[in-house]
C-alpha cells in the first residue's frame, strides 16, 4: 500500500471508512514510521486548535492599543524645517514599583514618571482627583547641564489633537491642573527638538 | 484594519518598520499579539477592566521597549513574560488594597499556575502564527472552524467559503497539513 494522505487520515481519524480501508490503513501504520508519525502530528494539532482558549480584547481597548502609536515618530510639520521629533525613555515610573512592605493604601498614590531623550530628563507626577474624575499633572524639564529650561511650550495632545498648552517657570516647572482622565501624549518644545513622552491615566492606578 | 496588509512579516521585521515610524506596522504587531497579550489576564481571571488594563499598560512596555527588542526574533517571549508580570503586580495591588492586615506581605501564592499558563499562550500563539502563514482561503477555513467564537455549522461555514459542505472535511485535512510544513520550515516541530 502506498503512503497514506492527510485526507485519509482524517477521515480515519473521524471514523468515516469502511470496515475495509479502515484496516488496511491500521496495517499500513503499524509499520510506516512516515505517516505514523504524520497521523500523530495531525492528531496533535487537531488537539490544539480544539481546545484554543485564547481571547479577544475588546474592539475599544484593541482600537487604543493600535492608535497608541500613531502620534509618535510621525513626521513633525515645521516652518522652518529644523524642529526634530525625540521620543523619551520611561526610565521610571512608580506603577512598576512595589508598594513598601507595611503601606496600606488609602485612594490612589500620584504616580511618578521620569523621562529621558538625551540630557533631558523629564519628571512628571500624575495626581488622580477622585471627587471629580480628573488628573492634576505637574512637572520639570530638567538638563544635566546646569541651564533651566524656561519659558518653553509644553502640550498634552490627545486623540491626535493638542488639547492643553502651558508654559515651563524660570526653574522648568509646569502644572495641568485638573485635565480630565485620558490618555496623554506630553511634548515639550526644546531647541533641540520637540520631546514626546507617554503619559497615560491608568484606571487603576 | 489597515495592519492586515503585514500579516506575512517576521517580528524582527515588524518592529524594524515600527522604529522607522511606520504606524501600521505597529498596528500588525498588535493584531498579532492582541490575543496572547489579553489572554494571560484572563487566565489570571481577572475582570474585563483589569484584563484591559494590563493589555494597556503592555502596548505601552512594548512601545516603550521596541528599540530593545529589535533584533529579537522572541517577541512573543518577552511579550508573556511582561504581561505575566503585569498581572501578578495588579493581582497584587488589588490584594493589598482589600487586605486589612496591616502587616501586608507580598503574595506568595498568585491563586494560578503561572508557568502553566505561559506555555499554554505560547503553545496557542504559535498555532496562531502559523495559521496566519497559511493562504488565505486554508487560514479562514480554520478560523472559522476552530477560532469562531460563534461556533458556525458546516453549511454555514459552506457558505461563507462558498464550498460544498462535502468539500470542507478534505480542505481541512489538506490545511492542516499545510499547517504541518509551515510548522516544520519554521522549526518549532
Amino acid at each position: 500500500m502506498r503512503h497514506v494522505n492527510a485526507e485519509k487520515l482524517m477521515e480515519y481519524r473521524d471514523g468515516q471508512l469502511t470496515e475495509e480501508s479502515k484496516a488496511m490503513i491500521d496495517s499500513h501504520l503499524s509499520h510506516c514510521g512516515d505517516c505514523s508519525k504524520m497521523r500523530q502530528e495531525l492528531q496533535e494539532f487537531l488537539i490544539w486548535l480544539e481546545s484554543d482558549s485564547t481571547f479577544e480584547p475588546p474592539a475599544d481597548v484593541l482600537q487604543w492599543g493600535m492608535n497608541l502609536f500613531q502620534p509618535l515618530l510621525q513626521p513633525t510639520a515645521s516652518v522652518d524645517g529644523k524642529v526634530r521629533k525625540i521620543v523619551a525613555s520611561l526610565v521610571f515610573d512608580t506603577f512598576d514599583e512595589p508598594a513598601l512592605a507595611g503601606v496600606r493604601r488609602v485612594g490612589a498614590p500620584p504616580r511618578q514618571l521620569l523621562f529621558r531623550a538625551g540630557d533631558v530628563d523629564v519628571d512628571v507626577k500624575i495626581e488622580s482627583v477622585e471627587s471629580n474624575e480628573r488628573i492634576s499633572l505637574v512637572g520639570q524639564v530638567l538638563s544635566t547641564s546646569e541651564k533651566f529650561f524656561d519659558n518653553t511650550p509644553v502640550k498634552l495632545e490627545s486623540h491626535g489633537m493638542v488639547r492643553y498648552k502651558t508654559m515651563t517657570n524660570f526653574v522648568g516647572e509646569f502644572v495641568f491642573d485638573e485635565v480630565p482622565k485620558d490618555t496623554y501624549h506630553l511634548s515639550v518644545d526644546l531647541p533641540e527638538g520637540q520631546i514626546t513622552l507617554f503619559c497615560v491615566h491608568r484606571g487603576n492606578s | 484594519m489597515s495592519g492586515e496588509n503585514y500579516k506575512g512579516f517576521g517580528d524582527p521585521e515588524l518592529v524594524g518598520l515600527c522604529l522607522k515610524g511606520d504606524s501600521r506596522a505597529w498596528e500588525a504587531l498588535i493584531l498579532r499579539y492582541r490575543r496572547l497579550i489579553y489572554s494571560i489576564p484572563v487566565k489570571f481571571n481577572f475582570p474585563t477592566a483589569d484584563a484591559s488594563d494590563v493589555f494597556q499598560a503592555v502596548c505601552l512596555k512594548l512601545i516603550e521597549h521596541l528599540h530593545e527588542l529589535k533584533d529579537e526574533s522572541k517577541v512573543s517571549a518577552w511579550l508573556i513574560t511582561t504581561t505575566t508580570r503585569q498581572c501578578i503586580h495588579v493581582r497584587a495591588q488589588r490584594m493589598r488594597e482589600s487586605s486589612q492586615e496591616d502587616d501586608f506581605e507580598e503574595p506568595a501564592d498568585v491563586g494560578v499556575n503561572v508557568e502553566d499558563i505561559q506555555i499554554r499562550t505560547q503553545e496557542q500563539q504559535n498555532i496562531r502564527n502559523a495559521v496566519d502563514k497559511l493562504p488565505d482561503r486554508c487560514r479562514r477555513l480554520l478560523e472559522l472552524l476552530y477560532f469562531e467564537t460563534t461556533n458556525p455549522t458546516y453549511e454555514q461555514i459552506g457558505k461563507t467559503m462558498n464550498m460544498p459542505v462535502a468539500s470542507i472535511g478534505p480542505t481541512r485535512a489538506r490545511c492542516l497539513d499545510k499547517l504541518r510544513t509551515v510548522f516544520r520550515q519554521k522549526g518549532i516541530q
